[in-house]
This record gives C-alpha cells, structure tokens and sequence, in this order.
C-alpha cells in the first residue's frame, strides 16, 4: 500500500491530523491489547493447571531399597557354649536365610538389658518372660539352636493371619440356624466369657492392637447349602466349609467404623439337623468342631447335648460349653493376629498367656511387614503420578508421604532395642502412606482429555487472536518500512 | 456328670440366665381393618425394648472401647445410635398418596411420601450436632441401601415444633433436633430386606414372615418406619413397622373378602420363639354380617384377637356374605382435609396455593409447615387467607420464617392458623423458583424436581397428629444438556464478532479519497 497523500485542494480535514487517528494512538491500542493478552497468560495457566506438587521420589526410592535390620542379643550361662551356639546359628541363617532376613543374631555371655537369657537347667525347658531354661551341654547345643530359632522365627502360615491394624473389632454371633425349629439357644453370658478368656489376651497383645468388642444373637441363619445327611446327624465336607459363612443373609457386624473385623460365631444347628459333624476329606465325620477361615475369624460347631435339650427349649448357652468355646475363640484369635505357639517341648512358666519370646517375634515380624508394606505403597503412589499426567497431587498427599517417609526414618533412628517405638512407628508409616494412596483428591480430574480442553478454548481463542495478530503483523511491517524510508 | 446332676445344676443357673435375657424383650403386631372404600389396612409392629438402658448422651458415648452385646436388638442399629449418640429417632420409608379422606388416620403418624428422617440428639459432644447428624444419615443410609445421604444441609431444618420428641419434652434446651425429607425417594425391595434383617425373626417366623415383598409392593400405598425412642419407664425402645393398604378389591371387584393368602399371598406357619407376644389384632365390621376364620382367641371392643405362639398356623380370613357397594361418604374421623397445589407455568415464578376445609362446628387451630429446599423462595409479602373470597388475614397467628440461602440452606417456614367453623381457608403465597448452576442438575433424567411434603398438626387435638400434604413437583428452567460445545460455539462466535468489530473501530484508520471526475 502506498503511503497516503492527503488531496491537497479539498475542503476536508486531513483524517490523520485528528488525535485519535495518530499512528501512536492506534499502535498504542494494539499493543494495549497485546499487554492485556500476555499479562492474561499466567493467571489462565494458573487456574487452568492440575495442582501437582513433586512427591519426595528419591527418598521413597532409596527407602525402599533399605532393609529393617533388628538386632537380637543372646546371653548364655555357660561361656563355654558361646562360640559354639553362634556358629550353629550362623549356619542356620545360611540355611534359610528369607526366614531370618533382617535379623543380627549374636550370643554373648553378659547379660544386657533387653537380651534373652538362657540358664542351665537339667530337668526342663521352661520358656518365661525373655529367659529359657535348657540343659546345657556341649551336645545339646543343635537342640538349643533349633529351639532357638522356634522362639526367634517361628513358622507361621501367612496367609492366615490378618493384616495389621492398630484396632480391630471382635464382632462374637450366636447363631441359631433355625429357632423356630424348637430347642433354642437364646443367650449367653459373653461379658464373662470374654473377661475370663479373651481379656488376658487383650492385655498381653495391648502393645500391638486395641480391641472393640460387640456381640449379638441370631435366631435364623440359614445355610445356603444343605449339609451331606449321615446315619445319625449331618456333615460338613471341607468344601462345605469354605462356603459356610451365609454372609448374604447373616449380618454379623455393624459398620460404624472401617476397622477391620474378626469374626467369631457359634453355630447351633436346627434341631432338625443335629449333630452337625464336619467331615474328613474321606467324608468320616472327625471329632473336631471348630474351624478357622484365614483373615475372617472363627467358627465353631456347638451341638447341645441330647439331654439339655429335655430342660426347656429356650436356654441360654450352659457355663461349661461357654467356657470351652471362649477358650478355643482365644486361640484362634491368636492364630489370627498371627501369635506362634512355642516350639514343641517348650514349656511356658505359667506366668502369662504370651511369653517375650512370642510376644518379641510378633512384634518384629509386624514391624518388618509394617515397614515393607508402607515402602511399597509410597512407591506405587510415585509410580502412579508419575504414569498418570492428570493426577492432582495436593498439599495432603505430599503431606502424608513426606510423614510416612519420617516415620520409616524414625524406625533405624529409634533406640535400637525398643521393638515397640519401632513397630509403632512402622504402623504410623503404613497408615499415612495408605492414607496418601487412598487420598480422593487425586481422582478429581483424571477424566479430563485434553481434546476436551482444546474443543472448548478453540472457538474463542482462534476468532479473537487471529484479527490480533494480523493487524500486529501489519503495524509492524509499516513501521519497518517507516524507518526504512525516514531519512 | 449324670443326667440327674446335670439338671440341678442347670437348675441353678437358670434364673441367672433368665433375668439376663430379661435385659431385651421383643412384641410383634399386627392390625388389619377394613376401609369403607373396600380396601384392607395393616400394619406390622416389631417393638424390642432394652429395658433400663437409657439412650446414649455425647458425655458418656465416647470410650471406643466399651464393649456392646446384645441379643434381640439389632446390633448394627444400636451400634449406629451410640455412634452417634442418638436419643431419639424416626425415619419412614413411603411410597404413595395417603389418602386421609378415605383411609382416616394411618396407625403411624409418619405417611410423608418418600424418605423422612428427624432425630433429637444430645448437645456438648466431641462432635457437634450437625456432624454426628451428617454420620447418622450417612450411617442409616447405608444400612437401608436408600439414598439419605441426600439429606443433607439443603434439605435440613430443625422445626421444633411439629417434631416434640417423645419423652424428651422437659430436655428440648439440651438436645437439637434436625429433620430432613426426601420425596424422591423409591422405596423398593432393597429396603424391605434391610429392614427384615435387623428383626430377630427375619422374616422366617412369626408375624413377620407375611411381609411377601411381591404382595406389599404391589399395594395402593405401603411404607416402612423406624422408631427409636427413650421410655424413661422401660427403655429405648426400637419400633420397627410396616404399613400397607392393599387393595382386595382389585382380582374381584365385587367382594372385599380378605385373608393372609390373598393379601400377602403367605400364611403364618410357625411363630416367632423369641417374642414376649405375638398378636393380630383384626378391627370387625360394624352393623354388617361377616364371619371371620379362625375363631379369635379374644374379641375385644370390636377388635378380635389372635395370639400367634398359642395358635400354630394360623390364616385369618374376613368374609362379607352380603356384596360391596363403594360408599363415598367421607370417613367421620378426618374432619380436616387439606389441597396443597403449586400453580403457575413458567418456569421462573409461580403460586402456592393451599386449601384447608374445617368440617366441625367449632374453629380448629392448625400448625402448618413448610420446610421447601432453596430452589423455591417464598414471599412472605403475598400472604393471603381467603374464606369464602373475603380476605381473613386476622386468622393468621404466628409466623416462624428462616428464609433459604440459596445452595446452603433450606426455608422453614411454620405457621399457626385458625380455621373458621365448616369453611375451607384459602392460602396463597407467590414463590420464585430458582435457576440452578449447571451442576447442581441431577445427572438423571429429568421429571422436575419433587418438593417435601408440608406438615399439618391440630394444636387443639389429642393426641396431635401429624398429617401429611402430598409431595408436590416443580419444573426448573432446564438448559439442555445435549448440546454444550454448540452453545460454547455459539457464544464464542458472539464474543468473537462483537470483539472483532470493537477491535475493528478501534484500530481502524480514516483518509479521504479524491474522488475522480
């Protein structure tokens, strides 16, 4: 376009000696714009942007990497056995070395605080509050490494004991299946069952878990298959079992809290169905009439004897079987919460239901397990973000993990022998970090597509910018060839 | 042990056990009477007292660790009340118009449609009111399988007045009532089996197996509740019930005879061991021929009596040897009616109108209730009472109004009226209705959106009972959702023009032109 010549004969004004069509005015407008465009930028990022803090990701990473290791401090009687007694060990954790992972064995003769003792004692093997009694012999000591390791590592089926948790509820159902049938148990006296065999468990595993207990009776509870008949009574075979709990028509506890629950039922079968046997896998019936379903709880078969049911067909549940079912409820519960028996031939000293040895190995093994679990959350929590670009990661989040990784610190900084700050601390890093990885924050905007955003933007923003730059692009081509052609 | 042994011993040990099952007792009923229009009431009651306890206060419901056992109480509510610490409690399930004209008063007061919940629950907690009564909806939510977790802050009111706790009333300064009501509610099968389940009998003996979820889902109106109240004297006492009008009227339109096998298509076979009594209780005819089968145990004040424990199977059938003529008379005992309408056809304002027709001789004083969720603004300005087209505006004696916050507060709006004698009362009010943000539209299909039912009670009454408006149902403006990215294209071709054409004249540049000759 060539520059404009006002027509020098005409009674007109020249358009551009008017103030607002001064070629300053009008680049100072389009830069205007251009200023309001750009200062606009960082606050529609900003509005627009998924908060997405950086998670502590070296830390989780080297803190999985880590190993717990937990010190354990023999002290022996005999100084002649010392050096004898931690080769046998020695080569015990070479044997086996997944059992004992994590675990620094060695045997001493002073005693220090916090160490197990072993004394001399011909006659017995009495395992007490962190001290056992064993023969003491240049030969025996391949027994006492074996007894040993039972106290230290005792062998446990995993898959049967339920997962940490600082509390539990113990949810205890008398179940009738049918009342109407006649001969009914109606009641029970729980609160003193539960004071007499369940309370002293309660007390000795009070470091580990807290317990709430609720209890209720139920008058129908139909199973949903039919048991096998016999020539005298019914049968369970071991598939029956499995599927023995009618969890559709049964509600067997309250849901007021999300503490995991262990359940413990007493099942009296309709008086059409009795005795109810649990049968062998060669469908005999067996003696036994109680069974345990891993990670859930305890059932136990009770058949009233024949001569109960002449008393009166509405009974409460008679002394005598109340006292043998509770006490079979205390071991299964420990068979739950993943307490071992003492190795065979031990005794314990009568002074507790648990001795330390027991008490010391649960703690260890929950701490190892605490510790494992929470490092392998906070990696899948940083596995995850970093997978899924639209997962909002808030304060929160980053809050939980950076606290979850303090606490897995504080388990190597605590003091070396107290096993309870190291489990405590263990739990409260598996509970931030499960609290961190379920955290609802981090769905809010996982289903948001970009194409989604750009459908939306596309339409103001390609119709506003294009007149925006075309017209900048034209100022700035006059305004070069203007300084071109000045003189 | 010998057997003989065993029996003294167990003997000795019985009373015990005997005076600590004392500690719940469990009463069912049942009350079944025939409706001049031919169809057949009843209602089911399943009352379980935990005798001497007393309901759980903020103060003492705290320790986490003190164990709870019960035996004929349902456990997973009992766990729910000390939860929350709730002294008192009532939540109805309904489904249905009742028609009061016709069926008089329901035997349970609550017949709102959908789900009402309101609880009286002690002050000076850890937890404040408001948050235990958000954990109690969400809590009893879950336990019905109903969606009362929508009754939240918009739909909650606290209206003292027509919800006077039971044995609370000297106790009002230190416990909050908090009602909420849900009209939308459907009230199906998956709240029955719940409901069956926290009964020590299920539905497997006793009265309670005639609760055929295929008979009383078909019925003309039926509806569930859930009380929980403290008798100082007793107990707390849970009261499970389940009304129903059912309709024999239906397979054979001349004869209005009933039995359980017709109407729940189930009969009683065995009864319940556990519960104390066990009765039904059939209302007979009055001035008509009928024979009723089996023969009562006990017929009292036109009411025959079956006890269920003593009787064995047990069906009870009513039959009219003369047909039935429909009558229209209206029922004596409703002397009071109400019309509750919404009138109006656009979509941003409209008038509530409700008519009240007193039919006694005196003047009646009426509280009335309106608890509306903030998508329905009331002007009070507009207020008018009406008899025969003369406006009475001197029969109005008392306004409580809590205006809405529009998306965080429902009204309440609570007035006491006086009716003249054998007039009808005309109240209008003028109502804007909301416009919703895009999001606060449900993601269903849209039918309008129901609104509670308002809430009657005679003041001068004895007992005061409450009665029930239907629910009512408003239409919204209602953007379509179909096409958003249109309306987005739409608006932003607009923006754009009109920033192009302001850009335009802002930036444009002026020169005269020689034209040429």
């Amino acid at each position: 376009m060539p520059p404009h010549v006002h027509p020098p004969n005409t009674a007109l004004r020249d358009p551009s000696s008017l103030f607002y069509q001064k070629e300053s005015n009008r680049r100072l407008i389009i830069a205007a714009y251009w200023v309001v465009l750009i200062a606009a930028l960082p606050i529609w990022w900003k509005t627009t942007s998924i908060e997405r803090l950086s998670l502590p990701s070296s830390r989780v990473n080297s803190q999985a990497a880590k190993q717990l290791r937990l010190p354990i401090e023999i002290a022996l009687e005999d100084v002649s056995l010392v050096k004898h007694l931690q080769q046998e060990l020695d080569q015990r954790r070479e044997q086996s070395p997944l059992v004992w992972n994590g675990l620094d064995v060695t045997v001493q003769s002073k005693t220090e605080n916090g160490s197990y003792t072993i004394v001399h004692d011909d006659n017995r093997v009495v395992a007490s509050e962190r001290r056992l009694t064993f023969p003491l012999r240049k030969t025996t000591v391949p027994a006492l490494a074996d007894t040993l390791t039972g106290l230290l590592v005792p062998r446990l089926n995993s898959h049967r004991v339920a997962h940490y948790a600082p509390r539990y509820r113990l949810a205890f159902t008398l179940l009738n299946e049918d009342a109407a049938a006649g001969d009914t148990i109606n009641g029970w006296d729980i609160s003193k069952a539960i004071s007499d065999h369940l309370s002293p468990i309660f007390d000795a595993l009070s470091v580990l878990h807290n317990f709430t207990v609720e209890s209720q009776v139920q008058f129908h509870a139909p199973l949903a298959f039919s048991p096998r008949t016999l020539s005298e009574g019914v049968g369970l075979t071991p598939e029956d079992l499995t599927v023995f709990v009618n969890s559709a028509e049964w509600t067997l506890s309250s849901s007021v809290s999300n503490d995991p629950v262990l359940h413990f039922l007493v099942f009296v079968p309709s008086a059409t169905r009795r005795p109810m046997y649990i049968l062998n896998s060669q469908g005999e019936p067996t003696s036994a009439n109680s069974f345990l379903l891993p990670q859930w709880g305890g059932i136990i078969i009770y058949n009233p004897p024949a001569e109960d049911t002449l008393q009166s067909p509405m009974r409460p549940l008679p002394p005598t079987a109340l006292n043998t079912i509770f006490s079979k409820f205390g071991k299964q519960l420990l068979a739950l919460l993943g307490v071992a028996r003492l190795p065979a031939g031990v005794d314990n000293s009568h002074t507790g239901i648990l001795t330390g040895w027991q008490l010391d190995a649960l703690l260890r093994r929950r701490a190892f397990e605490n510790a494992a679990e929470a490092a392998e959350t906070l990696q899948s929590i940083v596995k995850l973000v970093n997978q899924i670009e639209n997962m909002p990661v808030g304060q929160d989040v980053r809050g939980d993990v950076q606290d979850s990784l303090d606490a897995l610190d504080r388990i190597y900084a605590s003091p070396i022998k107290s096993l309870n700050a190291t489990l405590q601390h263990s739990a409260n890093a598996l509970t931030l970090a499960s609290r961190a990885f379920f955290n609802p924050g981090m769905l809010a905007l996982l289903y948001f597509p970009t194409e989604h955003k750009f459908a939306v933007y596309m339409p103001l923003f390609a119709s506003a910018v294009i007149p925006l730059l075309a017209t900048a692009v034209r100022e700035i081509a006059a305004w070069r060839r203007q300084r071109r052609e000045a003189p | 042990m010998n057997p003989k042994c065993r029996r003294l011993w167990f003997s000795l040990f019985l009373p015990l056990a005997v005076l600590s099952l004392h500690n719940e007792v469990f009463d069912e009923q049942l009350n079944i009477r025939s409706l001049p229009d031919g169809k057949v009431a009843s209602r089911f009651s399943f009352t379980t007292v935990l005798v001497g306890a007393s309901p759980p206060t903020p103060q003492n419901h705290s320790s986490q660790d003190d164990p709870r056992h019960y035996s004929l109480f349902p456990l997973a509510l009992g766990q729910i009340l000390h939860e929350y610490a709730v002294t008192e409690m009532h939540l109805t399930l309904n489904a249905g118009k009742w028609n009061y004209d016709h069926w008089g008063y329901p035997d349970e007061d609550g017949v709102g449609t959908g789900a009402e919940l309101w609880a009286w629950m002690g002050d000076g907690a850890v937890s404040t009111v408001d948050e235990r009564w958000r954990g109690l909806r969400n809590a009893l939510a879950g336990l019905f399988c109903a969606s009362l977790g929508s009754l939240d802050e918009l739909r909650t009111t606290s209206p003292t007045m027509m919800f006077a706790p039971g044995a609370l009333s000297n106790r009002t300064s230190t416990h909050s009532l908090r009602h909420a009501s849900l009209p939308s509610e459907h009230v199906c099968t998956e709240n029955l089996t719940p409901f069956l389940k926290l009964l020590p009998c299920k539905s497997l003996s006793g009265i309670a197996t005639l609760l055929n979820p295929h008979r009383l889902f078909d019925a003309d109106w039926h509806g569930m509740g859930l009380h929980v109240s403290w008798l100082p004297q007793q107990g707390v006492q849970v009261k499970l019930t389940f009304q129903t009008i059912s309709d024999p009227l239906r397979p054979q339109s001349s004869s209005r005879d009933w039995s359980f096998a017709s109407v729940f298509e189930r009969t009683i076979q065995r009864s319940c061991p556990v519960a104390t009594s066990s009765q039904i209780v059939v209302a007979l005819p009055f001035g008509v021929p009928y024979t009723i089968n089996p023969q009562p145990s006990l017929v009292d004040q036109g009411h025959a009596i079956f006890d269920v424990v003593q009787s064995g199977p047990l069906d009870v059938s009513l039959h009219w040897p003369s047909g039935f003529q429909y009558s229209t008379t209206r029922l004596a005992e409703t002397t009071f009616s109400v019309r509750r309408t919404l009138k109006g056809y656009t979509q941003d304002n409209g008038q509530l109108s409700v008519l009240l027709r007193n039919d006694e001789d005196s003047p009646v004083n009426i509280a009335y209730l309106e608890t509306m969720p903030w998508i329905i603004q009331l002007y009070l300005h507009t207020l008018t009472l009406e008899v025969d087209g003369v406006s009475r505006n001197d029969l109005l004696q008392n306004i409580t109004y809590i205006p809405p916050v529009p998306h965080s507060r429902a009204t309440l709006f609570q007035i006491v009226l006086q009716i003249p004698s054998r007039s009808t009362l005309k109240l209008t009010m003028d109502i804007t209705k909301a416009f919703l943000r895009y999001t606060e539209h449900p993601p269903d299909a849209q039918r309008g959106w129901d609104l509670p039912p308002a809430v009657f009670v005679r003041l001068d009454g004895r007992p005061q009972r409450r009665i029930y408006a239907p629910a009512l149902l408003v239409d919204l403006a209602t953007p379509d959702f179909s096409m958003p990215y249109n309306v987005i294209i739409f608006t932003c071709s607009l923006i754009a023009f009109i920033f192009g054409s302001v850009f335009n004249y802002l930036t444009r540049r002026f020169i005269v032109l020689p034209v040429p000759s």
